[in-house]
């Protein structure tokens, strides 16, 4: 049993996934790891056949805590099947970056996931930003993360998602 | 001036609805005052000393005249019948009930306004130069790229939660009135060698209690590369800007930390990767479509001078001095730009009345082609009325003590809101201000004095942007005293300078006789022609100081 609920491309979802610490065993279930763990054992994983996941973390790193980078996926991108973002706190946006530098430039297609203090009014921006899964609080439900995403009807500018923006639209 | 087609009508619609749901939750107690803070903050709602306050955006500065009548119409029906115009271009109500602000936000969608980017840690409002359109010598309207940065910035997703708040501001003109120099971003645009529009990009400029005047990161982005170039920055801002302390957060830290060298990599570098996909490249044909709401408004050819102006100045000496001060050159002949100083001696800067608000929104609908403009001096400005009109205009506002001869003077000074309304100072602002514009309301002191430009902060948060002031005024609080720091030869414009403190503090009973005597070391040691920063600029700070602390 998880916490939360899973979101995944607005659909509640069963979890499939688990949280991995860094020192517990591997198994055949799709394991989300550490981007230490990734870069230490990379070649130990590169034997696994089961779905790897990986969290990039963005703060309990040390004194300016500027979050793991995001470029350090880069040779992992084909073999991922997940990238968790978390969020230690709304006011923390820098995962909003992250999450378009994969969709955008790594075009990574697999599970895009934000976890940590998700809350109500930043599902619509994640979403833009290309997050399509969400770990949501145990007490909010589907209608109201649906509501959330369509109180603003449209957009200005490009992101991760289909919506061009005004600014390119207009006209055409 | 922009218009909105319905995309932006709906976006705004959008928001205010979603807003009045929150403020309900909060009302009905579903939401707690921490869980409702982010939320209003988003709406441009602060909570101060007193009560709630609202600030709402004036993009670039720029009102029509149903805009300022609306505003009027709001400091009258949800405050206490004033405003105030801030040092972002934008106007503050101080008062207005919780409960009421849907309704208000509301009103302000009829007329094309909102308070969307007033607040939270989001690119703000964007602003510019009061004289834009109207001031000879600008290689374009400079409103054009700061609507195209307006509407590219709007609930930007990525941008929404950085470290610290954002602010760009926009110049076309050689003489710098949008203190470019002192934002996270400022921007000049010029034309380069084969006439073409583009833009010099300053990074890293700000005040508060870490002042640094901006570094060029770029001498020349091509027009139609500016939002690529401008996502770049904010990207390695949002991914490297420290969130750790709020204090080291903004932009000016990450560039100082950094160095200038190793951000213009990081952000040429992002640059490369975003205009590879061409996605920010903006089509020729919006580009256009803003660019025409930004055509001249039909001037009339008319001789570059005018009898009936001359006349009235040689008739009403009064007049003579409002134009000295406060009437500045149109690039059309036979036009003028006149201030409204709302710098009344004595007054509260930047504050307004509703009846006021009425009085300039009419004059601009009958004489400045509907047009006004906030500055960042918090001063009103008709951009666009005929020579001829001049004294019919200055009469009205002279009706309304609106007609203040100081623009520039010692008496046009910028204050923070302070003790008086601010829950972060340490002192007050406003009354000092009163104080000297008291001790120095003689005009013709004030002609004699020359430009100058007083700017005071009731704490080190430099709202009121001291550090940039020819003299600059700080209010600490000593062991529940207040003092009042000063600094000397500050600038906000092409020369931006932050100011050197001239040591210890004054009390509240002495700082008005210091400032006195800063002025009389001035007038004293002043060469011919010579303003107070050029003075200071040429003698240093030494002489100040042995005369303030002898």
């Amino acid at each position: 049993m998880t916490d939360y609920h899973l979101v995944i491309d607005g659909a509640t979802a069963e979890e499939s996934w688990i949280y991995l610490d860094d020192d517990a065993a591997l198994s055949d279930a799709p394991s989300i790891i550490s981007l230490t763990r990734l870069k230490d054992q990379a070649y130990a994983l590169a034997e696994r056949s089961a779905p790897l996941g990986v969290i990039l973390r963005a703060d309990g790193l040390g004194k300016t805590d500027l979050g793991e980078d995001v470029r350090e996926l880069a040779p992992f991108i084909d073999r991922l099947a997940l990238i968790a973002i978390h969020f230690p706190a709304y006011r923390n946006g820098r995962g909003y970056s992250a999450a378009r530098v994969l969709r955008e430039e790594f075009n990574f297609t697999g599970q895009l996931r934000a976890t940590g203090d998700v809350l109500y009014d930043q599902w619509a921006m994640m979403n833009r930003c290309g997050i399509n899964a969400f770990e949501l609080a145990a007490d909010i439900d589907l209608a109201t993360f649906q509501t959330a995403l369509g109180e603003l009807s449209g957009a200005y500018q490009p992101a991760a998602d289909q919506n061009r923006g005004a600014l390119w639209a207009r006209g055409k | 001036m922009y218009r909105y087609d319905e995309f932006d009508h709906k976006l705004v619609a959008d928001r205010v609805n979603q807003f009045r749901g929150q403020v309900e939750r909060r009302v009905s107690g579903a939401l707690s005052e921490d869980q409702f803070k982010p939320l209003r903050l988003m709406n441009g709602v602060y909570l101060q000393l007193h009560a709630y306050m609202l600030r709402v955006a004036i993009p670039y500065g720029t009102l029509r005249s149903e805009q300022m009548r609306m505003l009027a119409h709001i400091a009258r029906k949800y405050d206490r019948g004033y405003g105030h115009f801030t040092t972002r271009q934008n106007i503050q109500y101080n008062w207005p009930a919780l409960d009421e602000i849907p309704d208000l936000l509301d009103e302000l969608a009829c007329v094309e306004m909102h308070a969307i980017q007033t607040s939270g840690n989001c690119i703000r409002n964007v602003t510019s130069d009061q004289y834009a359109g109207a001031i000879e010598g600008e290689a374009e309207d400079p409103r054009i790229v700061s609507e195209i940065i307006r509407q590219w910035s709007t609930f930007h997703p990525e941008f929404t939660y950085l470290p610290r708040k954002f602010k760009i501001a926009v110049t076309a003109h050689k003489n710098d009135r949008a203190a470019i120099k002192l934002h996270d971003i400022g921007i000049v645009v010029k034309q380069n060698d084969a006439g073409e529009i583009g833009y010099e990009v300053h990074v890293g400029g700000g005040q508060g209690r870490t002042p640094f005047v901006a570094k060029k990161m770029t001498d020349f982005v091509p027009k139609a590369k500016l939002l690529a170039y401008l996502e770049a920055v904010m990207r390695v801002y949002n991914m490297l800007g420290r969130r750790d302390n709020s204090y080291k957060a903004r932009i000016k830290i990450l560039v100082h930390e950094t160095g200038e060298e190793e951000m213009r990599r990081m952000v040429e570098e992002e640059f490369a990767k975003i205009d590879a996909s061409e996605m920010l490249t903006v089509p020729q044909e919006e580009i256009d479509r803003i660019s025409a709401y930004f055509a001249p408004p039909a001037f009339e050819t008319l001789p570059a001078d005018s009898q009936a102006f001359s006349q009235a100045q040689a008739d009403d000496a009064d007049f003579a001095r409002f134009v000295r001060a406060n009437v500045v050159a149109h690039k059309q002949d036979g036009y003028a730009i006149v201030n409204i100083s709302l710098k009344p001696i004595g007054g509260v800067p930047g504050d307004a009345t509703d009846a006021q608000m009425d009085v300039i929104a009419d004059l601009a609908e009958r004489f400045s082609h509907d047009e006004v403009r906030v500055t960042h001096e918090q001063n009103l400005v008709l951009p666009h009325v005929k020579l001829d009109d001049v004294k019919t205009v200055y009469d009205a506002l002279a009706a309304h003590e609106l007609a203040t001869a100081n623009l520039g003077l010692i008496s046009d000074q910028i204050a923070c809101p302070g003790l008086d309304y601010c829950n972060l100072a340490n002192a007050r602002s406003i009354p000092l201000a009163q104080e000297i514009s008291e001790r120095f309301s003689d005009l013709d002191r004030q002609y004699d004095i020359g430009e100058l430009k007083i700017k005071i902060s009731g704490c080190i948060n430099a709202c009121g942007h001291h550090h940039v002031g020819h003299i600059g005024i700080l209010g600490v609080d000593k062991k529940g005293t207040e003092f009042y720091q000063i600094s000397l030869g500050g600038a906000a414009d092409e020369n931006a300078a932050i100011g050197q403190i001239t040591g210890r503090a004054f009390t509240e009973e002495d700082i008005v006789d210091a400032i006195e005597t800063v002025i009389t070391t001035y007038t004293d040691l002043r060469a011919d022609g010579e303003r107070f920063i050029d003075t200071y600029n040429r003698v240093g700070m030494a002489p100040f100081k042995e005369r303030l602390y002898d």
